[in-house]
């Protein structure tokens, strides 16, 4: 396939702006190809859409689609011949996803959290999804065999953990969310911050942390540790991420990039000392962004209207379903983690909502650099995912910003920075957030960019960047970006001006790390008493078989099995 | 003033779904394209002159000044005055379920009985019923937190169960009997029954229910002071203290 007189931003490769061909051959970019060509003569040109932190699949979505039948009805289409019929809104279903993320010119999303025990069910799912690349982020992070790890001190034997857990669950990387407090919680209780004790297990959530940081390291996974901090979505919490974030500053990361990636930090960018007095700490969150480089971060933005929010942080969901008197979902998946599902709607006349929207926007515009900030509503949780062009927009154009100031809360002006923040991000900015920085931030070597060998992703916008001015012409950003020209999935136009033409299956990424032998039998000796005393379920059951996943994309880490030798020889494989 | 007459000319066993029968969607209309209307038998796609015999009379502005009178048996036609902002509905018979979902304006007069979910989430206008009305009368569908949010119903004889669940405005009045759990999870409406009925507010936080008859009372519910309400003597109940609700309920005999 041949892409025309496009005008290309490719970031990662230094090309920002100027009119090139792109060639896709065997579903990768190339020096030259044959096949189709397609005329995006002036027309906004970006590799494929990558989100990196966003709930698609797996138990908790869900909850959510079983709890909320009326959103269900919010966004009905009928089948058609290349379509199966898609539901929902916050919580659409498997096809509308795919469908949905692939008219925005995105082909890759990452599912946040699975817990291991739920992992099959999280790749049932991806399985249903079509056209996008998928991976799925692991839970470690109020895990017993963690904790016990941890509070021993042995990080050879933590990190066979995460091996092993990342084989089991057939994840991407190590996601860890409230650390202790998912285990705290089964006994109705939360810990407070990094230095509170977990019970039972005489560990802190700073210990637990630091700990899957460098067990991370030692596999030199693809991905940092991703973490959704303690106190998150709590007024006050922004000292928590911080001192959370200087913990870190030691590790030494083992690839070219950060060594803890943030989750949604909006939620966690707050001051004041309640709900009264709730103020923005987004300047303070992104004045220590700019100053350190070990950490990035993703925005989870909310937007005003429905959402839903679910979440491994049990507490957190307890107290949402409390203070909005609304539904509420909890799990506790066994020695692993808790979870919970509260669906809520965010006013624009509401002073929180309203502060936690300016706040989202704060992070992005005062981070300096666009490679440590990506764009997320960490859907479903701030908004649904079919809203990143009204980001975009916000973030590109003041005058926009200025006119969505005039409608909120009050309070966004003596509360947030935003109304004195004039910089309006250009495409190159965009291309960052949304595609070039994710893929770098999880490892992903083949995607975010055109260079030649990368996966053959396109988006073509119908935007003329030399001709239009974004700051002013900002609804024809947000309505060009809804509605791709084209994608192009692998080398396959996937969907022409919001219309879905094919929907081939996209394939699932995971990531299988070695480690020493020794280490992997004595972690073993350990979950078979764990399985034999706790578990509902046997080992053999526990493990997602490769039948769940028809396009694998296995990534190499840790210790690495020698050209030629048996694959038998892997210590995990053999065991598992 | 535009008047509308549609009457079945087969008798169904499946049910029909006619949204479009409605004065926002007719009131435009000249007949050949009110016949052109789709709808839909069970899983067919059909125009609505597949099904109805229509006649038109007169003109009308808009759907302020059009009348739908509905004539035979309605009670397999489903969701007939959807959304609609002014004018009015007249069916002579009975009329099926989903009747005046969403309704914002106007009136709808069923002179027999009504299905299920009668002015269900409904926004505004007013319903009589002379008949009897089916389960969920102004309730919310399935998993929404708002059933009808304002307006009026009216039933003459007895209602269903979950009358006005998830209630959060209007007023729906029934003057004979009423299913379990009237006013479940009511958020600000206002209930009256003449009749009797069963475990009404459960879960209510707001609004009031009274009850003409006898009622059996959940535990959850505090007993306040006897009132006296038009020469009658009524006793005051507060709740649900399950959801800490300051919901009042007035009834004439408990049970």
């Amino acid at each position: 396939m041949i892409i025309r007189g496009g005008i290309v931003y490719d970031p990662a490769n230094g090309i920002y702006g100027e009119e090139m061909d792109l060639f896709i051959e065997g579903g990768r970019i190339a020096e030259e190809a044959a096949g189709p060509e397609l005329d995006a003569s002036g027309l906004l040109v970006m590799p494929g859409g990558v989100d990196a932190h966003s709930h698609i699949a797996g138990t908790k979505v869900n909850t959510g689609r079983i709890m909320r039948p009326d959103d269900s009805r919010m966004g009905t289409e009928p089948r058609n011949p290349v379509c199966r019929p898609c539901t929902g809104y916050t919580v659409p279903n498997c096809y509308a996803i795919g469908y949905r993320y692939a008219r925005m010119g995105y082909t890759t999303a990452f599912e946040a959290a699975t817990p291991i025990i739920n992992a099959r069910h999280t790749h049932e799912e991806l399985e249903e999804i079509p056209i996008l690349d998928k991976g799925a982020l692991t839970l470690f992070g109020s895990n017993w065999t963690v904790l016990e790890c941890v509070r021993d001190k042995d990080l050879a034997k933590l990190a066979a953990y995460v091996a092993w857990g990342l084989r089991a669950s057939r994840g991407y990387g190590v996601k860890i969310v409230n650390p202790g407090g998912g285990e705290a919680w089964g006994f109705g209780a939360n810990v407070k911050g990094l230095y509170d004790t977990v019970p039972n297990f005489d560990v802190i959530p700073a210990e637990i942390i630091e700990s899957l940081a460098k067990a991370n390291e030692m596999l030199g996974l693809p991905h940092s540790i991703h973490l959704h901090f303690n106190n998150l979505g709590k007024p006050g919490n922004y000292t928590t991420a911080i001192e959370t974030l200087d913990l870190l500053k030691g590790v030494q990361a083992s690839r070219m990039r950060q060594v803890v990636h943030i989750a949604h930090m909006q939620f966690s960018a707050y001051g004041g000392t309640g709900w009264k007095d709730f103020e923005s700490k987004g300047p303070a969150i992104a004045d220590y962004f700019n100053r350190h480089s070990h950490a990035t971060m993703d925005l989870g933005m909310v937007l005003f209207g429905p959402a839903t929010t679910m979440t491994a942080d049990g507490p957190l969901e307890y107290a949402n379903s409390r203070l909005l008197h609304a539904k509420w979902a909890n799990c506790d998946y066994e020695l692993e983690d808790s979870s919970g599902v509260v669906p809520l709607v965010y006013g624009r006349k509401m002073p929180i909502n309203a502060i936690q929207w300016a706040i989202g926007l704060e992070l992005a515009l005062m981070t300096k650099d666009p490679w440590k900030v990506i764009m997320t509503t960490d859907h479903p949780n701030g908004a649904p995912f079919v809203n990143y062009p009204e980001v975009i927009a916000l973030l590109m154009s003041r005058p926009k910003r200025e006119e969505e100031i005039a409608t909120v809360h009050e309070l966004v002006k003596s509360r947030t920075a935003l109304p004195t923040l004039e910089r309006e991000m250009d495409w190159t900015d965009i291309a960052v957030m949304t595609r070039a920085g994710p893929a770098r931030i999880l490892g992903l070597e083949d995607k975010g960019h055109l260079g030649k060998g990368a996966d053959g992703d396109v988006a073509v916008y119908n935007l003329r960047p030399d001709e239009i001015d974004p700051s002013r012409d900002h609804a024809l950003v947000k309505a060009a970006l809804a509605k791709a020209r084209y994608t192009i999935k692998g080398g396959t136009l996937v969907a022409r001006d919001g219309e879905i033409l094919s929907a081939p299956p996209g394939r699932t990424y995971w990531v299988d790390a070695g480690v020493a032998e020794a280490d992997a039998n004595r972690l073993m000796a350990d979950l078979k008493d764990k399985f034999d005393r706790y578990y509902s379920i046997q080992i053999s059951n526990y493990m997602v078989q490769d039948a769940y996943i028809s396009h694998p994309n296995v990534i190499r880490a840790g210790l690495q099995v020698r050209e030629g030798e048996d694959r038998s020889s892997h210590a995990l494989a053999r065991e598992a | 003033m535009k008047t509308i007459r549609l009457s079945l000319t087969t008798e169904e066993t499946v049910p029909i779904e006619a949204e479009r029968i409605s004065p926002d969607q007719m009131a435009g209309l000249e007949l050949d394209q009110i016949k052109c209307l789709e709808a839909w038998l069970g899983n067919r796609r059909i125009t609505l002159d597949a099904l109805f015999s229509i006649q038109v009379e007169g003109e009308a502005q808009g759907p302020e000044s059009t009348t739908i009178v509905l004539e035979g048996d309605f009670s397999r036609v489903k969701r007939v005055g959807e959304r609609m902002t002014a004018g009015s509905v007249i069916a002579k018979g009975n009329l099926g379920m989903h009747a005046g979902n969403n309704m914002i304006g106007g009136d709808i007069h069923i002179m027999g009985d009504a299905g299920h979910w009668l002015g269900r989430e409904m926004r505004g206008g007013k319903i009589v019923v002379d008949g009897d009305a089916g389960n969920y009368v102004g309730a919310g569908y399935r998993g929404e937190r708002c059933g009808m949010r304002g307006g009026d119903i009216v039933i003459a004889g007895s209602a269903g169960a979950f009358l006005g669940e998830h209630l959060c405005g209007g007023s729906i009045r029934v003057e004979g009997n009423c299913g379990d759990f009237p006013g479940a999870a009511n958020q600000g409406g206002s209930i009256f029954i003449g009749g009797s009925t069963h475990l009404p507010g459960a879960e209510m936080v707001k609004g009031s229910i009274i009850v003409g008859g006898h009622a059996h009372m959940l535990p959850s519910f505090v007993r306040m002071e006897d009132v006296e309400m038009e020469g009658e003597r009524f006793v005051k109940f507060s709740g649900d203290l399950v959801e800490n609700g300051k919901g009042e309920i007035l009834v004439a005999e408990t049970v």
